[in-house]
């Protein structure tokens, strides 16, 4: 599981740009949207473009993405359930 | 407070989904015939998946239909454009090199986007389709038509997303109300093409059926293609041609929503200054307004946002007067949406009737308002028109009845 | 009638030091390629990372020129912001046609289209500036930065007590250039920063980049430093002599009345012509300068030119960089710029100290 989650941090950064964070800087529980990174409606579409790339895993509605992509862990955890 | 100045609207054109000039718009509003379809012409993957406003009219019967010949190279949006323009000049009964100082505004986002996307290997390796390199810049495409119609004086292009039209409708206005031009032709023209048909979908608010706008249950648009333009004239210039205005533009605004790249603000801030504003320069209350034709694209931000600003004005679901977004007769036709939803404010004001806001069945339960579902004929003095664009870009106009 | 409006601070990053403190042009950064990128500014110390992430070029250079706009007028907040690009966020563009032909039909990632979008640059300053006030942007080919700066004018003349940022920006794009070369548009042999001019010039352009901001305000201020007084532009014309002696009857002015001239020789030998004979027939005893041999060619450089023409009423001494003739002005209080683009898009602005 923290391979996943180490690699999901990794991918984000470069994803999103955030180039000043390292994966460090990233914890398992920190919120994405809101206060936490502060990542935006189109960031959550990136997101679901990387899941769908680097998965396989296809999230037709936007809305679902909101639970989904709350941390780190949470995204995880989503990937290993639909690959069970 | 100073009683405004009225701009004379004394022309207009238009082609789109729902018909290739005004009369064929009027019919069609007026029998709830939609133009919304499958894709026949844009070279796509989403064929068969996805439904737009397509104008049936090919590039090649629109070259036919304008005379131009085979080895010109025109965009569809410079022909779109070409056909409305035309119509606009004949309404108005003018001649653009008649000596009064007439300017040209014209709006666009895709440009010469489609040629560009095609031939984008093409161009490098075959000299067969180059000569359209030159008319990828969204300022080609009013060149292209100024020298058409032989406008010299003043020539211009707005790009501000989907308020694009709306916009350059207003810098008609103020630049003659500043006393820089007698005339304007102002609207705007946007094809389909892959790149916005696939901009949208990747921002997934495309709908996979038909857009309904400001329903609960709403999932996205359906694009669109179009072109319409107005004349506009000064006051003194219509009283020296005799020319009886069709409308009168009596108010516009633009604000900025400053709160996302392309959401709008859950309290639709932008939507509401743009409204206040154009309220403002006409000098009318809201309650003036009979009828809006609204932005309602039928994505779930929008729609909820413009409801919200809406109700910030009226203050009340009872106070806010028949409302329809016509985007389901023609689908987002981005940078031409202001100006044809211009033309549908002014039908509505010539024949006295709000335009039914199609495939809609439940009101968006947050807001409750409940747009017009069909054809309503009433007493029309005053139409207010909204254009809502990416980047926070909210404008409204106002229109007025001719007989004042 | 439409008012002048008075400039309060500017900010100008191109392929020249521009935005270094106290730059004027003493100092040339030489060129051997085309098209020449911008020299960029160290984007952080203006612009938060959060910001900057999802910022393309266009974006960037538009917005650290406004702060350094907005600093020079000691301003935080405008009313209003114009904007002119010719051709909008090219790369991003490019970026998402180059993806949806090679992959349209699987998740395509919209953040290049909706940052190809024209208006991006107008609309991230509103967001960083949280201004709500009007916003407008201008894709006129080479006239988009004359549109923005006339509507401008027309605004601050309805909100005479308004203060908006207005400026140009371009970018270069990688496929685009591919695509302005096969048309003809730039030079084949040797492209080089300075471009040699006159005799020594060749067909074509050299293209570049970059972004110019300017605060301006109907009222003059502490911090103001020149006012623009007259715009025009005009898509083609038979003559030019005659669109620019037009252009100083209508503002009461004769040529003598102009104390210098700045004009958009590019050293593309094909249309610099037209930039001699106005030399020649309306400007002989004039001092006439020039910008785009140093700057490059793109559709909105003649922001620089307006910065420039700004920089040289205060400061009241003349580059030789940017000098086309010996002429010395008994003093420097009126600029005219004329430029055109490839024959079209003449434009002409009145720059008054």
């Amino acid at each position: 599981m923290s391979e996943l989650t180490q690699e999901l941090k990794a991918k984000i950064i470069t994803q999103l740009n955030l180039e000043d964070l390292a994966i460090e800087d990233l914890a398992d529980d920190t919120p994405l949207f809101g206060d936490g990174l502060g990542l935006d409606s189109i960031d959550a579409l990136e997101l679901i473009v990387m899941l769908d790339k680097s998965y396989g895993i296809k999230l037709a509605d936007p809305k679902e993405g909101r639970k989904v992509f709350e941390t780190i862990q949470t995204m995880a955890d989503f990937i290993e359930a639909s690959r069970k | 407070m100073k009683e405004p100045i009225p701009i004379a609207i004394t022309g207009m054109g238009a082609i789109s989904a729902i018909g290739n000039d005004v009369a064929n718009h009027y019919s069609s509003l007026r029998s709830s015939n939609p133009g919304i379809g499958p894709i026949t012409q844009v070279q796509t993957h989403h064929r068969g998946n996805l439904l737009v406003g397509e104008i049936s009219m090919d590039n090649g019967a629109l070259y036919d239909c304008l005379a131009i010949p085979a080895h010109e190279a025109y965009t569809r949006s410079t022909l779109l454009a070409l056909v409305a323009v035309r119509e606009a000049l004949v309404n108005a009964g003018i001649d653009p090199a008649d000596g009064y100082r007439t300017g040209l505004i014209s709006a666009t986002t895709v440009g010469g986007m489609d040629a560009t996307e095609t031939y984008y290997e093409d161009y490098l390796v075959s000299k067969s389709h180059q000569h359209f390199i030159p008319t990828h810049p969204s300022g080609y495409s009013t060149e292209q038509l100024a020298r058409h119609i032989g406008v010299t004086e003043f020539v211009t292009t707005i790009s501000t997303a989907c308020s694009s039209a709306a916009n350059a409708i207003m810098l008609g206005a103020r630049m003659i109300k500043a006393g820089l031009l007698d005339r304007a032709i102002v609207g705007g023209t946007d094809c389909l093409s892959k790149f916005t048909i696939n901009g949208f979908n990747a921002l997934m608010i495309y709908t996979d059926s038909y857009c309904r706008p400001f329903d609960e249950h709403r999932n996205g648009l359906n694009l669109g293609e179009a072109a319409a333009y107005l004349v506009l004239e000064s006051p003194e210039l219509v009283k020296q041609r005799t020319q009886t205005p069709i409308a009168y533009l009596t108010g516009y605004g633009n604000a900025n929503d400053a709160f996302h790249q392309t959401a709008s603000s859950d309290d639709g801030e932008g939507a509401y200054l743009a409204m206040k504003q154009a309220l403002k320069v006409a000098n009318l209350d809201a309650a003036d307004v009979d009828y809006i034709n609204a932005h309602g694209t039928a994505t779930p931000n929008n729609d909820l946002a413009e409801g919200q600003a809406l109700l910030r004005i009226y203050g009340s679901v009872e106070a806010v007067p028949a409302f329809s977004s016509t985007k389901a007769f023609t689908g987002h036709t981005l940078a031409a949406a202001g100006a044809i939803e211009a033309v549908i404010s002014i039908l509505a004001l010539q024949h006295q009737v709000v335009f039914p806001n199609l495939n809609f069945s439940q009101p968006i339960t947050t807001l409750g308002i409940v747009p017009q579902t069909q054809l309503l004929p009433k007493k029309i003095d005053h139409v207010l028109s909204n254009s809502f664009g990416f980047g926070g870009n909210c404008s409204t106009l106002l229109f007025s009845n001719a007989h004042d | 009638m439409i008012k002048p409006i008075y400039v309060h601070g500017s900010g100008s990053i191109s392929i020249q030091p521009t935005f270094e403190p106290g730059y004027c042009f003493d100092s040339i950064l030489s060129f051997a390629q085309n098209p020449v990128p911008a020299y960029e500014p160290d984007y952080k110390a203006l612009i938060p990372a959060m910001q900057l992430r999802r910022m393309n070029k266009s974006m960037r250079m538009a917005i650290f020129a406004s702060r350094l706009a907005l600093q020079q007028a000691d301003r935080t907040a405008v009313d209003a912001i114009i904007t002119g690009s010719g051709l909008g966020c090219l790369k991003d563009s490019e970026r998402f046609v180059e993806a949806l032909l090679a992959e349209e039909g699987q998740s395509l990632n919209p953040t290049p289209f909706i940052q190809s979008t024209h208006n991006m640059a107008a609309a991230a300053i509103a967001l960083v500036l949280k201004c709500k006030g009007y916003n407008m942007t201008y894709v006129n080919n080479a006239n988009s930065f004359e549109s923005a700066l006339l509507d401008g004018m027309v605004y601050l003349t309805e909100h005479p007590n308004d203060t908006m940022l207005l400026g140009g920006v371009d970018e270069a794009g990688e496929r685009t250039t591919q695509f302005w070369d096969i048309a003809g548009y730039l030079k084949r042999e040797v492209p080089t920063i300075p471009t040699p001019l006159e005799g020594a010039a060749t067909p074509g352009e050299i293209a570049a980049e970059g972004a110019t901001f300017f605060v301006v305000s109907g009222q003059p201020g502490a911090r103001t430093y020149g006012k623009v007084t007259a715009v025009e532009t005009s898509l083609e014309t038979d003559d030019t002599v005659v669109l620019l002696s037009r252009f100083l009857q209508k503002n009461g002015l004769d040529a003598d009345a102009i104390d210098a001239v700045f004009m958009g020789f590019n050293g593309d030998s094909r249309y610099d012509g037209i930039y001699r004979n106005l030399g020649h027939s309306l400007f002989p005893a004039t001092l006439q300068l020039g910008f785009k041999h140093l700057l490059g060619e793109y559709d909105t450089v003649v922001a620089s030119a307006l910065a420039i023409a700004l920089q040289l009423l205060n400061e009241q001494r003349i580059p030789s960089s940017l000098r086309l003739n010996d002429v010395e002005p008994k003093e420097l209080k009126r600029i005219l710029i004329y430029t055109q683009r490839r024959g079209k898009n003449h434009g002409l602005i009145l720059v008054e100290q």
